[in-house]
């Protein structure tokens, strides 16, 4: 098996897109994804869809001038989600839980994902893809929140298909629209 | 010929009685129109934000000269700026030319001024108008640029790396400010050699509710902990938040001018919630070293369950070392900042699993924080009721319970599971509605008692 890239290498050969199969499976990989996602099936969500050795980002992104050195985002600054899969799992646990206000009674989602690309890796097993997303939470009568952005990730063939193994989440926000993140994006 | 006269204008402080009498403090209750009036937030920016010390940045943010971080105090944006003889300044982001921005970023690092979008005006670092865009000003005869400067804030103060300032020329100085709870505050300011910094930069997020609520919640509510955060504590901890055996003779809550700790003085309570063992045990092998600095009763406060609130809008959580301030954004709607807190003597390692606990469970997407914003929102919403809102709420938690033989700053009292500190809270709320003057706001109810300034 190949070694994984770090979070914060680029992940895609983007001369070497992959092929129609690839990319075929990578768009049913992300529609089902997001259909667990929509349903609250954190846990089937963890054992369908995440590899173990899962590293899954999602920085804060500042506004800064564009001649600023540390740029809108860092590895070991502030972030969402900078989670091996334990840390993963233990959020899903606070979802499980009956007296997890914020999600009782439960929040509706709906997880959109488009521009899909898939690009080789150069290391064997492993498929980078690009796509952008729409997260939209409804609560309650007329609470609603929605975010938007994009992924990088590294998907993992294993028996059971691709799991992700690699995920790095921008959000086009620098304050945050809403007042917490119930969801994985 | 008339003539511009740009001197800094600080805006003088007002008395509200009427607004000041809708804290009951003789029956322990609050009346909930403080939290939704137009009228009230209104008189919040004067009398409060425009006069208190209100929390701008950490030193560890700006180390050297040029580097800057923008923040809010109140809604007024300003810049916190590190001067090249190292002290720190501070300024209104807003160019006296047309009130233009003149800093749209978050944050830089050695800049040598802010330049206005707008018309090209720019400043230097230290404030004063430089220069501007192409050449009608320079052959203007009347235009004198020596008297032109982005607003400072009347004073900036740093207590052990953390910089306040006030727009209040008259404001006491920052110690007066914090009176005898600098007690509580060094035992996590300073307990450690080299103090504290910052790490990682901070998250930002909205959340649609008064900025009163998230304050009184940490001045002093660790009741909300049992029910508000059953699902994070099971799913960190696998069972409920516990105070312990030795709740009863230990924990307390202390207020000085409406600043607040509740705590419950179980050495890691709140630390074992970031959910690595090893800052446990960290914290553990500290204790010996902390309590020669500290004393015991303090050594015992830097990772147990607690939370503190510096009035008005500071709060910070000991042991799980996040910081935040409760930036209000109108009557309904608050933007909160939120950072990290470390000792700059601990391990890299121990650091970065603050940093990583903090994200797991106070931060937007933490386990902890996320059942929080819901109750602030709602509230805060249900007062949109008109009858609702004429409704009374009930602070009465804890009545007589007032310890002074404990021998601790402020007015302490027995109980960390107590309203106390968020009456003091409300009442220093009200003695900024009521006093227009420093003089009667430091000899108000909220002063530390009497018998205690005498021991001094």
């Amino acid at each position: 098996m190949s070694a994984l890239p770090a979070i914060t290498e680029p992940f895609a050969l983007e001369d070497r897109p992959a092929g129609a199969d690839v990319q075929a499976e990578v768009e049913r990989f992300y529609y089902r994804e997001a259909r667990l996602l929509d349903a609250e099936r954190y846990q089937d969500w963890l054992d369908h869809c995440v590899d173990r050795d899962i590293h899954y980002w999602m920085p804060d992104m500042d506004t800064r001038r564009r001649d600023d050195p540390r740029g809108t985002y860092a590895h070991g600054e502030a972030a969402y989600f900078d989670d091996s899969y334990a840390e993963l799992s233990t959020r899903v646990k606070r979802f499980a839980q009956p007296s997890a206000w914020a999600d009782n009674p439960a929040t509706r989602h709906l997880h959109l994902i488009s521009n899909v690309e898939a690009y080789e890796t150069g290391r064997s097993g492993l498929v980078a893809a690009f796509c952008a997303w729409m997260n939209v939470r409804n609560r309650n009568e007329t609470d609603q929140d929605v975010l938007h952005g994009r992924r990088e990730d590294v998907l993992r063939r294993s028996d059971s298909g691709l799991k992700l193994v690699r995920r790095r989440v921008f959000t086009v926000q620098n304050v945050l629209l809403t007042k917490n993140l119930n969801t994985f994006l | 010929m008339c003539k511009p006269d740009m001197a800094p204008v600080y805006p003088q402080a007002s008395s509200y009685p009427h607004l000041a009498d809708l804290i009951r403090s003789e029956r322990a209750q609050v009346d909930r129109r403080i939290f939704w009036d137009e009228e009230v937030y209104k008189a919040e920016q004067q009398q409060i934000f425009a006069r208190a010390w209100l929390f701008v940045a950490h030193e560890s943010q700006i180390p050297d000269p040029g580097d800057f971080i923008r923040t809010t105090m109140g809604e007024d944006d300003v810049i916190v700026v590190r001067q090249r003889d190292r002290s720190v300044q501070a300024f209104l982001n807003a160019c006296p030319h047309r009130g233009n921005r003149v800093c749209m970023v978050d944050a830089g690092k050695k800049a040598r001024g802010f330049i206005c979008n707008y018309h090209g005006w720019s400043f230097g670092i230290d404030g004063a108008l430089r220069g501007t865009d192409g050449k009608v000003y320079d052959t203007d005869a009347h235009f004198e640029k020596a008297q032109i400067n982005l607003t400072p804030v009347a004073q900036i103060e740093s207590y052990r790396g953390w910089i306040f300032a006030t727009f209040d020329p008259d404001a006491p100085p920052l110690t007066e400010f914090f009176g005898p709870f600098t007690f509580y505050l060094d035992a996590f300011l300073d307990n450690d050699e080299g103090g504290t910094e910052f790490i990682g930069g901070a998250t930002r997020n909205l959340v649609d509710c008064n900025w009163k609520f998230p304050a009184e919640n940490f001045v002093g509510d660790i009741l909300h902990a049992f029910w508000t955060h059953q699902a994070g504590a099971a799913a960190i901890l696998g069972g409920g938040v516990d105070l312990g055996p030795h709740y009863a003779e230990r924990a307390f809550q202390a207020s000085v001018f409406g600043h607040g700790i509740e705590t419950n003085l179980d050495k890691v309570g709140n630390t074992r919630t970031l959910g690595y063992p090893e800052l446990v045990q960290y914290v553990f092998d500290r204790y010996p070293a902390m309590v020669e600095r500290l004393g015991e009763t303090r050594a015992r406060m830097v990772g147990a369950i607690g939370s503190c609130t510096i009035f008005p809008n500071l709060s910070f959580l000991p042991g799980q070392n996040t910081v935040r301030v409760w930036h209000p954004r109108g009557p309904h709607q608050i933007e909160l900042v939120s950072w990290t807190v470390v000792n700059r003597a601990m391990p890299e390692h121990i650091k970065e699993l603050y940093r990583k606990g903090v994200m797991m469970t106070f931060s937007p997407g933490g386990v902890f924080e996320m059942d929080d914003g819901e109750n602030w929102e709602y509230a805060t919403r249900t007062n949109r009721g008109f009858v609702t809102r004429h409704q009374p709420l009930h602070y009465a938690l804890g009545l007589g319970t007032e310890a002074p033989e404990k021998g601790l700053p402020g007015h302490v009292c027995r109980g960390s599971l107590n309203d106390a500190n968020q009456r003091q809270f409300y009442r220093r709320w009200s003695e900024f509605m009521r006093h227009d003057n420093w003089g009667d706001l430091q000899a108000a109810e909220t002063a530390p008692p009497q018998h205690q300034e005498a021991a001094e």
